[in-house]
């Protein structure tokens, strides 16, 4: 620690710390433009400048200079207003002053500026630049006249995003911003540098001219896309959600979000909502009244009694999960469960067989401080984009040794020094027990308090590293090298993403991902951890709710089959659209035919909805008050931001009306009343629902407590075709919802099929070709992209899209072998 | 005593002479007001537009809250008031919206006759303020 004088101040201070730094926590404020908390310190705008006492005789930049004992620090001063206000005129020699058209006008660093420092006249002349706006991309709108040359998109895109669209170019006073070959912007469209911009140079496009940043009032939220559960700060304008306000002070993302976050929040708004409920009159669903549409369900409901199947998509808050387990028990049934079914399922049985637990062991923010990180199954950052870029600083600032277990290449693999060890479709669980093999033989292995060694090395006889790079494709080096990396890091993280498009062989990677935790030390250990993440914003509130098929109960996959079958007479299905997102079209189409009564609860007339006897419009997030729990286990505050469009209810009124008519009488007072009547029996029982503050409550703590029971598992089964398709998420969409908001559809709005550059050279295909995928007894017509993710014969279509109807070909298998035709 | 009545009185008889009276035969006879009067509000125009930015200055300094606008986008790609709406039951013509405009687009006008029949009427839209 060190101590310094501030203004006549004693602070103590980490001697990492910065004069800025020192100061802040002072409560002093030093003004800033090229400055932010989460980028390294760069000193490019000189307005920060102080005086130091040892440093007399020039003004000192405390953004950048650290803290010595001793030091004494003047942070305002007759000298020191005059050279600040000298920089800002030489920066407003280049500005162009179009306060009242700029959308940043209100909250923009410089005007703030100008405004404290009345800077009212220019002592320079200068010429104003007139530069073309970049305006190529639907996303991100770049204004370079306005440009202060702070440089924070190109470090927040470097550092943080590690995506490195932009760079300085020309020299002198032509120095611009500029991407390659100043082409314009055409990136992953996280919108970063729009979050970070202090001027109003990168700006985001939905938000244009919409409003003024004083009139938004500010919701804090959780994003209601994937299971990382970053905080979003909604800004609204009467009634409506106009955009995403830049928030690093709430939640575990330090402000950072993805395109789904950042413009995806669009299907808010969206003119197809569901504004009333609709009930089937002679084969057509017709408007009707809530009154009508739940005498309906509940009589539906009460004469399927136990032989009525409850589906929930996992974006319900955990109040709605409890109360939905209401309704099931209310009406007799065990038939529930909750979205991906049997794939979700598999994975946390995988990890209570071995470690004891089903959620991730350990929190965010140590992933940061890893040594080593082991990342299963599809690139990471496709499903869970913000965690990838906690990955992209470990890796970039601490230097951590980065693995990639995965069928194709993907951003991760592009970071520093990161090993891809690509494998054939389906075999990664044998990759997986190739490094089991490695860190047993080579004696790397923990082995104090293992039980099931001998068992493990059995059935790791036929993996030897030579063995499964035969047969995968990944060399030996690959494989010994990362399980020596992982075994020599102090702290480490394993990360295994799950999801609908990810539910093959999902048991056993679980299994396999905690065999190599157990062996190379990483489960139980302070620093390390396995992180489960799931595909949806609470994903992991199902599971601990154990929103699962009670006594004699059947899981989803079952419950569709009985459905066919008739045995199940009624299907309740919320929140999710399986016609598109379930593996199998054909058995879910069976269901719905099957099934004599089908209710649907959803936001829009998904594809589901329109097989349905009954529909009921719910809310978003964005309309809903409650908790989600994260893939970390952190339980988060959702806040209502508008309300819902015509008479749509939230999920939470629905079941409780729904429960009312069913005939219980138990009513909730609120949102905390039902909380606090579901916290009996799960591990939220120590947590108080006003405890959930700002960063919200992590249950078990940091770390959860583990047990180590390595199982055998096998390898997995590849297929032998020329070409084979895999599928999975895309990064600018997450699940079907976020194909009705308009941001991630102005990207990708339409269903493809990637091929990787030999084989598109092979079959003469380029960007935009449309082709016929013909498997599994199917034929679809989809266009062809052409990238460098992926190895020979492998092809990769994401399943977000109803139009697609990819999951006719798709049945849950690893891959599908598939014939290509022009 | 009587002198001093008289006094003050030819002052009175002297007013009410013909030419003596401050009284304007409204509507047969119209003052002109001051230059700086603040009657109605009006929009500039401009070549093919009207000057304003829709910058929200006007509404958020208006202490009456009767100013509207809705900004957008024009094929130009410059944003301008889709709506631009004042209340005139509500507005009490402080100047402050004239004041705050940054591009000079709002003035006042010397208009006083806003007497009108239905409330509908009070509401002042762009093609009015316009005129």
């Amino acid at each position: 620690m060190v101590t310094l004088t501030i203004d006549g101040k004693q602070v103590t201070v980490a001697r990492t710390a910065t004069i800025y730094d020192a100061a802040k926590e002072a409560g002093i404020n030093i003004p800033v433009l090229c400055y932010a908390k989460k980028l390294l310190p760069y000193g490019a705008c000189r307005v920060c400048l102080v005086e130091v006492e040892q440093m007399k005789g020039r003004l000192i930049p405390s953004c950048t200079t650290p803290v010595t004992d001793g030091m004494v620090v003047t942070t305002d001063s007759e000298e020191i207003r005059k050279v600040r206000k000298t920089v800002l005129e030489f920066l407003l020699v280049n500005h162009v002053v179009e306060c009242p058209v700029c959308d940043k006008g209100g909250e923009c660093d410089l005007q703030d500026l100008t405004y404290e420092y009345e800077v009212v006249a220019n002592r320079f002349q200068g010429e104003k630049f007139d530069l073309p706006t970049d305006e190529v991309n639907p996303l991100i709108e770049r204004n370079m006249n306005r440009c202060v040359l702070c440089g924070k998109c190109v470090r927040v895109c470097d550092e943080i995003v590690g995506y490195g669209s932009y760079s300085f170019i020309n020299r002198g006073f032509e120095t611009k911003i500029a991407t390659a070959f100043d082409r314009g912007l055409d990136c992953e469209f996280c919108g970063q540098c729009v979050s970070m911009c202090p001027v109003g140079a990168i700006l985001p496009r939905p938000f244009k001219f919409k409003a003024r940043p004083w009139q938004l009032k500010e919701v804090d939220t959780v994003c209601g896309y994937c299971g990382n559960g970053c905080t979003v700060t909604l800004g609204v304008k009467a009634n409506k959600v106009e955009t995403i306000r830049f928030n690093d002070k709430t939640g575990v993302n330090d402000g950072n979000l993805c395109i789904r976050g950042r413009f995806g929040y669009s299907y808010v708004n969206s003119t197809e909502r569901l504004t009333t409920p609709l009930i089937r009159k002679d084969g057509q669903l017709v408007k009707a009244g809530w009154d009508e549409a739940l005498a309906a369900v509940s009589k539906g409901f009460k004469a399927a009694g136990k032989n009525l199947g409850i589906i929930t998509g996992a974006r319900l808050t955990n109040e709605e999960f409890y109360l939905l387990k209401k309704v099931a028990a209310t009406v007799g049934t065990t038939n529930l469960d909750h979205s991906g079914g049997e794939c979700y399922k598999g994975v946390t049985e995988g990890l209570k067989q071995t470690l004891g637990v089903t959620a991730s062991t350990a929190t965010f923010p140590q992933v940061e401080k890893a040594d080593a990180i082991l990342a299963i199954r599809s690139d990471f950052y496709e499903t869970h984009p913000v965690f990838g870029m906690v990955v992209n600083q470990a890796v970039k600032r601490n230097h951590a040794k980065l693995s990639i277990v995965a069928d194709k290449r993907g951003k991760f693999g592009k970071l520093p020094d990161a090993r891809s060890l690509v494998t054939k479709p389906g075999l990664e669980l044998n990759v997986l027990n190739g490094i089991a093999r490695v860190l047993l033989d080579e004696g790397l292995a923990v082995t104090d308090g293992v039980a099931g060694l001998d068992e493990l090395k059995k059935a790791l006889a036929g993996f030897a590293p030579e063995q499964v790079a035969a047969a995968t494709g990944v060399t030996v080096d690959a494989l010994q090298q990362t399980a020596r990396e992982l075994a020599a890091a102090k702290n480490s993280a394993i990360l295994l993403a799950y999801g609908l498009p990810y539910t093959a062989y999902s048991k056993e990677l679980a299994t396999a991902a905690a065999n190599i935790a157990i062996l190379t030390g990483n489960a139980g250990r302070e620093g390390s951890g396995l992180y489960l993440c799931g595909e949806k914003a609470n994903s992991q509130g199902a599971i601990d709710l154990a929103v699962l098929p009670g006594n004699q109960g059947l899981g989803a996959q079952a419950m569709l089959a009985a459905a066919a079958a008739g045995q199940v007479r009624s299907l309740y299905i919320v929140n999710e659209d399986p016609l598109v997102s379930y593996p199998d079209q054909g058995k879910v189409e069976a269901a719905l035919a099957g099934a004599e009564f089908v209710v649907v609860q959803d936001l829009f007339l998904t594809e589901t909805a329109k097989q349905a006897d009954v529909v009921l419009p719910a809310a978003s997030f964005a309309e809903k008050d409650g908790t989600f729990t994260n893939a970390e286990r952190r339980l988060q505050r959702l806040h209502p931001g508008i309300t819902s469009p015509g008479s749509a209810k939230t999920d939470q009124a629905i079941f409780q009306a729904l429960l009312v008519s069913l005939g219980d009488k138990v009513v909730y007072t609120g949102t905390e009343a039902i909380f606090d009547a579901l916290k009996a029996g799960t591990p939220y029982a120590g947590i108080g629902y006003a405890d959930i503050g700002l960063q919200g409550a992590v249950w078990g703590g940091d770390h959860l407590t583990v047990s180590k029971q390595l199982v055998p598992v096998g390898g997995g089964a590849t297929v032998d075709a020329p070409f084979q398709l895999v599928t999975g998420s895309a990064l600018y969409h997450s699940g079907t919802m976020s194909t009705h908001a308009s941001g991630p559809n102005a990207v990708i709005s339409a269903p493809y099929v990637e091929f990787g550059r030999e084989d598109a050279a092979a079959l003469q295909l380029v960007d935009g070709d449309m082709v016929q995928v013909k498997g599994s007894g199917c034929e679809l017509q989809l266009q062809a992209r052409v990238d460098n993710r992926l190895p020979q014969g492998v092809l990769f279509a994401p399943y977000h899209f109803a139009s697609a109807g990819l999951n006719r070909l798709y049945k849950g298998e690893a891959s599908v072998a598939v014939e290509i035709s022009k | 005593m009587f002198k001093e009545f008289i006094q003050g009185l030819s002052i009175t008889f002297k007013h009410l002479l013909p030419g003596h009276s401050t009284t304007v035969q409204y509507p047969d006879e119209r003052l002109t007001p001051s230059p700086r009067f603040r009657g109605l509000h009006r929009l500039v125009p401009t070549q093919d537009r009207e000057k304003c930015v829709a910058c929200y200055l006007c509404p958020t300094v208006c202490p009456a809250k009767c100013i509207t606008v809705e900004s957008a986008e024009n094929e130009k790609g410059e944003k301008y008031p889709q709506v631009y709406e004042i209340d005139l039951l509500r507005c009490i013509f402080c100047g402050y919206c004239v004041e705050a405009c940054p591009v000079e687009a709002l003035e006042m006008t010397a208009e006083y006759e806003l007497a009108n029949f239905h409330r509908e009427d009070f509401k002042f839209n762009k093609k009015r303020l316009l005129k």
